[in-house]
Parts: structure tokens; sequence; C-alpha cells
């Protein structure tokens, strides 16, 4: 059973924040401006992005809603009716309530009946996750359709207040580094296992991906403190002790992150040597790269691999939209499909790698007639 | 970087050691002393026996790379131009690595005496053995494996080497150096990439040489924590 992308849908919460209002949005650190700040968006590129919490960093919408938006405009611009959805399959690397899955939130959110649930848990290749559930699901005949859902509330763990209730109030680059890195938003994907006439229909053609966690340590978490990688945040006395220790704050491990480079590298040419893809095929590559940085890494090592692909079939849409973890993925696809005049048999190559613990996931997209 | 490689066969040999290299890399990263090294933990101790057990290997890379030279006729004669120039580059590579040796606090002596462990044993006899053929072409698979080996110690090892230990002098000299030669190392590996992947036998013999090599490279660093 063929499985199409027949709709897609993003919401991107609030008005599109630029570099100079960041720290209005997302508050002042013990009053003073970050050192780091420029350094980190000029490497990123990244010139907007959207947040869900206000200037006084409270919370104007949750996840779980900004998922459910997103999904509405998913359906609504679909063949089908909501109650014709089967399946709901959701991602986030951390929903509004720590139990019960993120899934259910959506679900009740989107007021969708009997679906058949699932929730993937990771960064930012859960989306992909998601997707590969949705899809084989249908591509089983187990249902007819499924709706994925992304969706990213990452500004919460960026509040001033959260740094400066770290006891010894010196915010480390590791923890300050993704403050300038991420924000929020949702995307979402209507799956069929037919095809709409709506001239953009996608038939994913596979989806594939390869985690590393047996040979990284951990490269981005939340819920160990800087120097004590065993000691996890359900460890400490009580919550307030662990958030004193700063074992709640998002951290990146940023030595580590140059691994990603190759791993990605790697996982592409494990799937030119398995026959799945030929460079030459390829129309366009939707690559969810964290910053500018980091794509042209990618590029020198597939040019070192002779496996280079042409700058201008790369598309994003990271510098404008920022970088919404596993939403971004979800976002690109919605933005890149609406806005592009896509021809029947034109190719889309996808990869999402993570540098949580090291997974790269990779995807195959031919346009439908 | 511009495009080094230019023919199509030498695009997919290039693609295939790529990958090669790429699966090496990872899987040494779960080598144990490979991951004290990486993640902080490596006592000077585990570096003294890093060098003690690669001295042994690099004194006989000279060896094989030279025998491989000399194994190429007349039909290879530009082929083994360069992998004589390369052998010449290399062959007092062992210096460095005892002086490195030295100036952690070990003697002369114990690197001369030092055995080869089991897994630098088995490398250096299959590097032998594929030097000895005629035109052994495939050992540009290990040349490859070699030489990213060489651009990962100076890039990455050192790095975290001189963040561990601090001595009055230097203690990476051997895998810093490897790093400032690479990139000349590097242009005539893709030359001889276009030179001799003219046909899928050559390459499947070079991407099969280059996975022996980086096997049995492996074994050498896990062999390590068993001398």
């Amino acid at each position: 059973m063929a499985v199409y992308i027949n709709s897609t849908g993003r919401y991107l919460p609030g008005k599109a924040i630029d570099n100079e209002e960041i720290e209005n949005v997302l508050g002042l650190i013990n009053g003073k401006k970050s050192r780091l700040k420029n350094k980190i968006l000029n490497s990123n590129g990244i010139t907007k992005r959207h947040y869900a919490i206000n200037d006084k960093q409270q919370t104007n919408i949750s996840n779980g809603e900004m998922a459910a938006l997103a999904g509405k405009s998913c359906i609504e611009s679909s063949f089908i009716a909501a109650s014709k959805i089967q399946m709901l399959s959701c991602a986030t690397s951390q929903g509004d309530l720590v139990l019960p899955g993120f899934g259910s939130m959506v679900q009740a959110e989107l007021n969708l009946s009997e679906v058949e649930l699932h929730t993937s848990h990771g960064i930012c290749s859960s989306s992909m996750m998601a997707l590969k559930a949705a899809y084989t699901n249908i591509k089983c005949d187990e249902a007819d359709n499924a709706l994925v859902i992304a969706s990213e509330l990452t500004s919460r763990l960026f509040k001033r207040s959260r740094y400066e209730q770290v006891t010894n109030k010196a915010v480390d680059f590791n923890a300050e580094f993704l403050r300038w890195m991420l924000s929020d938003g949702a995307g979402a994907l209507l799956l069929e296992n037919q095809i709409r006439p709506t001239g953009t229909s996608i038939r994913i053609d596979w989806i594939k991906s390869f985690s590393h966690a047996d040979v990284y340590p951990v490269c981005m978490s939340v819920g160990i403190a800087k120097d004590n990688e065993h000691k996890s945040w359900q460890d400490y006395e009580t919550y307030s002790e662990a958030e004193k220790a700063g074992a709640l704050m998002l951290r990146q491990d940023v030595r580590l992150l140059e691994n990603i480079v190759s791993i990605g590298v790697q996982g592409f040419l494990k799937l030119i040597t398995q026959g799945k893809v030929e460079i030459n095929k390829i129309d366009h590559v939707l690559c969810h790269f964290s910053s500018k940085y980091f794509k042209s890494k990618i590029f020198d090592m597939l040019e070192t691999a002779g496996a280079s692909i042409p700058e201008s079939k790369w598309y994003t849409n990271l510098y404008e939209r920022g970088n919404t973890g596993c939403a971004s993925i979800f976002i690109m696809l919605d933005e890149f499909i609406k806005t592009k005049k896509l021809k029947a048999g034109e190719t889309i190559f996808c990869m999402v790698p993570e540098s949580g613990r090291f997974n790269c996931a990779y995807m195959h997209l031919t346009v439908m007639e | 970087m511009e495009q080094m490689v230019l023919t199509k066969l030498g695009q997919n040999c290039l693609q295939a050691l790529l990958k090669t290299w790429l699966d090496f890399d990872l899987s040494i990263t779960k080598v144990p002393i490979v991951k004290r090294l990486e993640q902080g933990r490596l006592s000077i101790e585990d570096y003294q026996q890093l060098l003690l057990n690669l001295r042994q290997q690099v004194i006989e890379g000279s060896r094989w790379i030279s025998r491989c030279a000399s194994s190429f006729d007349r039909d290879y004669s530009d082929v083994r131009s360069i992998v004589i120039h390369h052998a010449h580059e290399e062959h007092k590579d062992y210096l460095m690595l005892e002086a490195d040796y030295i100036a952690t606090g070990g003697k002369q002596e114990t690197i001369t005496a030092f055995k080869k462990n089991t897994g630098s044993e088995a490398l250096h006899g299959f590097l032998m053995y594929r030097a000895s053929q005629p035109n052994p072409i495939d050992l540009i698979g290990a040349m490859w494996i070699i030489e990213g080996l060489g651009n990962k110690m100076a890039c990455k090892w050192s790095k975290y080497i001189n963040e561990q230990f601090s001595f009055d002098t230097e203690i990476t000299s051997f895998m810093d150096y490897h790093g400032e030669n690479d990139e000349n190392h590097l242009l005539e590996l893709y030359k001889l990439i276009d030179r001799v992947a003219t046909c899928q036998k050559n390459i499947d013999g070079i991407i099969r040489t280059a996975k022996v090599v980086a096997k049995l490279y492996q074994l050498q660093l896990e062999e390590i924590d068993n001398v």
C-alpha cells in the first residue's frame, strides 16, 4: 500500500521576533545583556523566529494548543473530515505535562474521536519517528489515513528566571547556547493511502533512520546538571534542588556537536550504497540543519565524498521561521509544498539529524500526477 | 574544497571510501581507550600505552609502503613515484612518536623493546602480504584509512590530550605533524583514486582492503587494553 502526504499545515505563535527583540521576550538574565547572543546568531544565520510566551515570559498558548492549530489547518485544507481520521501520531521534545503522552493532549484539543494514538519522544528526529509510525501503519493496511503533528514550545526553558534559579549564577556556554538557537511552532502532515487531486500529492517512498547512541555520550539534554552526568533530575531530594543545581536546563555539549556532520553523511552514503537514493536523481533537498555553520560543514563533507548536491537544490526556511526542533521539518515541508511549483515525478530528499544522542533520519518523497 | 576526483568511477570509489572511513570512525569511537580519550578520562599511563602500541605499527608502516612501491611495474611507474614520495615522508615518523613517549616520562629502551600487540601483528601481516602482490593498487584503501586516522589524531585527539595533561615539552608532536602534512597526502590520494579507480573490479579491491585495514586497526586499538 503506497502512502501519500495529501495535506500540510503549520502554526507559528504570535508575530515574528527579530534578533534585536529576543531578549525583550526571553528576558535579561540577571538584568544583563548576553555576551554570547550575537556570536551564536551570526553563526546560525537565523533572523526571525516565533515564541509562545509574551514579554513577561507568560505562556500565551500551550504546546498542545499549537499542535492542534497546526493539525486543524492541515485537516481544513484536506479532502477529509476530522471525524474520518483514524490515527493521530504526535511528537514533541517536551509536552505541557510530563504525563500523559503528548498525543492524548493533542487529541483532546482537536476533539478527534477514537483514533489510534501514538506519541514519540525525543528531540529533532522525534517527528520523523512519529511520521514513520503513521507511514508503516498505513503501509501495512492498519489504517487508511493518519494525522501526524510535531510541536515545540522550548521558550519556556529559556526564560530569564530559569537561569537565575541556578545557584552558582554563572550560566555556562553549553546552557546558554540553545537559547539563541531554538524557538516555538508546530507543523502537521496528513497521510492517506490514496492520491488526491491536489496537484501536490506526495508519495513517501521510504523513511529510514540510524541511531548512534551506543557510540557517543549525551550531547543535548534536559535532566542532568553540568558536572554530574549520572544524577538525574529525579534523583534530587526535591525538584527545587534539581533546578538550583541546573539539572533542569536545556544543555548542549557544543564540543560533541561536530559529530552530527559525520553521522549525517555516513547515513547518506549508507543509503547510496543500499541503492535507496541516487544523488543525481534528487531534485530537492530539505535538511533540518540547525545553523548556517553546519550547513557549510555538511556541504564540505559531501564534496569530499564526491557526493555533493548543488546548492540550488537545497531549500530551507530556517532563517525566517526559526529552529523549531522536531517541528522544523514539517514546517519546512509545509512552506516548501505551498510555495514551490512542484512537478510530477520530482523527488525530495529529507534529512533530520538530531544531536540529542546522535540519531539521523532520512526520507525520500516523489511528487505525484 | 573544489572537486578533486573527476571521473565517474573515481567518484564512486571516493564515496565508498568515505563511507568505509565513517564506519571505522564510529567503530573506534566505541573502543574503550578511545572512549576514555575522547571523554576526558585518559590517564597518562593510557596515553603512554597508546604511544607504545602505535609505535610498532608506525615503524613497520614505512616498510609496507616501500614494498608496495617496489611492487608496481612499469605500467604504474607514475603511481610508484607517488608512493615512494609518501614512504619517504613517513619513514621517520616513529622518531617523533618516541620523543613524545619520552616527554611523558617513558624510557627509550621500553619503547624500543616493546612488541607489536596482536592487532598490530595482524595489521602488519596483512599490509605486507598485500604490498607483495603485483601492482597492489588496493592499498590506496589502506592509505585512505590510515591518513584519515592521522587527521583525526591531529584535529581531535591531540587537543583532548593537551587539555588533560601538561608537560614542559610537547607530547603530541607525532599526532600534530600528521595534521600538518595531511592535506598534501590527501591531494595525492585524490590523484591516485582517479588514476586507478578505472573499473569496478579495482574499486572493489580498494574498498575491501580499506575495510580489512579498518577492522585490523580497530583490533590494534582494542588490544592496547589487553597488553
